[in-house]
């Protein structure tokens, strides 16, 4: 199973433009979402889209930023939820950096609450072929014999 | 008795219960050998496993006088199911991105 979410493009303009889409509201709202963002550690801003009630999402995605450093990297949180409190944890990673005339784009989300621990990363390895074995054993027990 | 339905994140937030999970990625248990793990009394493990049931984690079997329990994999698609939606959301983001930025250079 997945823990994160990584993209990689590569965009032949320079990282300062990049930058921009990444980091002026107008221009983030173009092609992101409708945002309050200020390029300032610690300030807190939201994107707005459409609810997905399927999803459990009212829409809102509230992040607050983390760390910047100009045309290199930005990072901030990304809580989202139905909109009755609770918010699930995330983070989004920006890196850029300059090349060949233009700007390698990597994106990583990860953070999802608490998927980085051990139990998430047992289930990385085999996680079906493991469900499947628990469960032939399962049903392998309900004839009436004792468990091993 | 069930007070609130946890969500998949809730569920998975509480640490006994992510060690309840884990001690069955190895084998399915029965309650009172998940309960040999635990410093707290038979009866919390035994919330705790129903916590873990009650959101699709593990299934639960009697077997003869015991109740067994062994992972379940619709929890997990719940949470699965976030970072697939992000996942395709920055996918053809990124791409809006893009067609965004080749736009600005063709009209220079």
């Amino acid at each position: 199973m997945a823990k994160f979410i990584q993209h990689q493009l590569f965009y032949p303009q320079s990282p300062e433009v990049v930058w921009g889409y990444l980091t002026v509201p107008e221009l983030m709202a173009q092609w992101l979402m409708p945002n309050d963002f200020k390029p300032v550690l610690g300030h807190e801003f939201q994107f707005r889209t459409k609810p997905m009630p399927a999803l459990d999402f009212d829409g809102i995605i509230y992040c607050k930023v983390l760390e910047i450093n100009p045309f290199k990297t930005l990072v901030y949180s990304w809580q989202f939820g139905p909109g009755d409190g609770t918010l699930h944890d995330s983070v989004v990673n920006w890196t850029l950096t300059g090349k060949d005339n233009g700007t390698e784009l990597l994106l990583i989300h990860n953070g999802f609450d608490r998927t980085d621990t051990p139990i998430f990363a047992a289930m990385n390895a085999g996680w079906l072929q493991n469900i499947n074995k628990i469960l032939q054993l399962i049903n392998a027990k309900t004839d009436g014999t004792t468990p091993a | 008795m069930e007070q609130h339905r946890l969500d998949a994140f809730q569920v998975v937030a509480d640490p006994s219960r992510r060690q309840i999970l884990h001690l069955l990625t190895k084998d399915s248990l029965t309650i009172n050998a998940l309960a040999e793990n635990f410093a707290m009394s038979r009866p919390a493990v035994s919330k705790h496993v129903k916590v873990l049931y009650n959101a699709g984690f593990i299934s639960i079997e009697d077997v003869g006088r015991e109740r067994r329990c062994a992972l379940k994999q619709d929890g997990f698609k719940d949470l699965q199911k976030w970072l697939e939606y992000f996942d395709a959301f920055w996918d053809s983001k990124l791409k809006k991105l893009e067609s965004l930025l080749n736009d600005k250079t063709t009209k220079k």
